[in-house]
């Protein structure tokens, strides 16, 4: 059955498919309602109907500084073998060739 | 000059053009959500994309392998099969993209080699193990767990987002939006101009021009194939954006990033598990999980079964005219075989470039309102008529004034 079907290597791209590739859009997320709730909310009169809260907006620049470092790697993981063969860092696995 | 040189000039030139669709074809594979959400307008997103696709080329070290290696038998490939092969792919990847279904381009070179394989050698010259475990499963496989992580995603973005303004959910997801697409365009550029490489340094391989031990293919077989694809990019597969980003589901930010978060890691994580899937297929299970995950959405799945029904008929319709090449380029045979197949594919691409532009799809009508199928409502000039302006994502009644009066005012 292995033979036809690479169940082990499928089971493996869901697992880890739903923590990053579910997980990141939903840290996003959490990112985008933390920094809602930090940022208050004015009424038509202009007064605050919610008082901002500078600590949560700081949470949610941390969180979206995660999500951005999440990325980043995601990068270097494409080009790990390019940045290995042309400065000899061989970094996130990568192999000389 | 003699016949094993001309050829390889030809396969060369077939080859990049094969390269040049296999980039406008699948910008959508990247693009297609960015542009439908309004993240990104459409000629900023193709020059992105076209810029990562060539950024990605350079960065693809490990082309020895080309794609064809576990399909066929490798010892019978000439340089008349590898042309008709590269024929086969261009023609289906052509039409296809008339029709506007993304189907893939892996899918119609594989099937291209396959049916001039038969055609050369008779059915004991494929791989049909190969052919199946590696071509085929996956691409089920692709569609089903790219779903499931695209479904679950947008569902966790709808639930945390439950109770922010939507006006502030859609300005922060259109910002997340960009950098998830690059990831997706970055990836994708190192996947599928390495097929292309592939494909040349076989060709070189087999006249002697490169040796056989020699890991990389010559710098500029690597240029060449970077910049074809990204022109090809750049052009951008309209069509094919429209039927992704308008025809499926209808996309909105959220969801078009979780859609494009699924597609990178999907992608990046086959090749670190060694289970190549392919990326047209990944993509549109991410897209159609976005619909299904969001809370409402309306999934098209009338025109989810067309494009089903063209990915089944990929194989054996690229092989068909794979082995209808390779039958006319071998029967006639020496030269003029050679320039006759030629002349054939410039003929056939032709007809079918100006059947396109009787109804075009372009960066202007992308976005405009699906109103059933890919042309429907799209006047001639390739305006989005009546249908809605190319940003408005509201109902036809609601968009029907507010187009005209755009259009009164640029006429």
């Amino acid at each position: 059955m292995s033979h036809w079907f690479n169940y082990q290597a499928s089971l493996k791209i869901l697992i880890f498919g739903l923590l990053l590739g579910s997980g990141l859009p939903a840290l996003f997320a959490i990112a985008v309602r933390v920094g809602s709730a930090g940022a208050g909310v004015q009424g038509s009169d202009g007064a605050a109907v919610a008082h901002k809260n500078p600590a949560l907006a700081a949470i949610s620049y941390a969180l979206y500084a995660l999500t951005l470092a999440a990325v980043v790697v995601g990068v270097l993981y494409v080009a790990r073998e390019f940045i290995g063969a042309h400065t000899g860092l061989y970094i996130l696995g990568a192999k000389p060739a | 000059m003699n016949l094993q040189l001309f050829l390889l000039i030809i396969v060369v030139i077939t080859a990049l053009a094969f390269d040049f669709t296999n980039g406008f074809h699948d910008t959508g594979n990247a693009m297609a959500t960015s542009i439908a959400s309004g993240a990104l307008k459409p000629k900023q997103a193709v020059g992105l994309s076209a810029v990562l696709n060539l950024g990605g080329a350079f960065l693809s070290t490990a082309v020895a392998g080309t794609i064809a290696k576990d399909l066929v038998n490798g010892h019978l490939v000439t340089l008349q099969l590898v042309f008709a092969g590269l024929v086969g792919g261009i023609v289906w990847n052509l039409l296809t993209w008339l029709l506007g279904i993304p189907s893939s381009s892996s899918h119609a070179l594989v099937g291209g080699i396959v049916g001039a394989m038969i055609a050369a050698a008779g059915a004991h010259g494929v791989i049909w193990t190969g052919v199946v475990s590696r071509v085929l499963i996956p691409a089920l496989v692709s569609v089903v767990l790219a779903g499931v992580v695209g479904a679950v995603g947008t569902w966790l973005v709808y639930r945390i987002n439950r109770g922010v303004p939507e006006e502030r959910s859609e300005t922060a997801f259109r910002r997340g939006q960009i950098f998830s697409a690059s990831l997706v365009s970055l990836a994708h550029g190192t996947n599928d101009a390495q097929k292309t490489m592939g494909v040349i340094f076989l060709a070189l391989i087999s006249y002697g021009a490169v040796s056989r031990t020699q890991a990389l293919p010559p710098f500029w077989v690597i240029l060449a194939c970077a910049c074809a694809m990204a022109l090809g990019t750049y052009t951008g597969g309209w069509r094919i954006i429209r039927t992704m980003g308008k025809g499926l589901v209808e996309i909105h930010s959220p969801q078009g990033m979780a859609a494009e978060s699924s597609s990178a890691v999907i992608i990046l994580l086959s090749a670190q598990f060694g289970y190549a899937l392919s990326t047209t297929q990944v993509v549109t299970g991410s897209v159609l999980g976005s619909g299904v995950g969001k809370p409402g959405a309306e999934v098209r799945w009338g025109v989810a079964g067309r494009m089903a029904t063209a990915w089944l008929i990929t194989l054996p319709a690229a092989g068909l005219v794979g082995a209808i090449t390779y039958w006319v380029v071998h029967g006639i045979g020496g030269f003029a075989g050679s320039i006759v197949g030629f002349g054939l594919l410039v003929a056939t691409a032709t007809v079918i470039y100006l059947r396109s532009r009787k109804t075009k799809v372009d960066h202007n009508n992308v976005n405009a309102e699906w109103k059933g199928d890919l042309t429907a409502g799209l006047d001639e000039d390739g305006k989005p008529g009546l249908a809605g302006s190319p940003f408005d994502n509201g109902e036809a009644s609601a968009a029907a004034p507010h187009a005209q009066a755009k259009k009164a005012g640029t006429a």
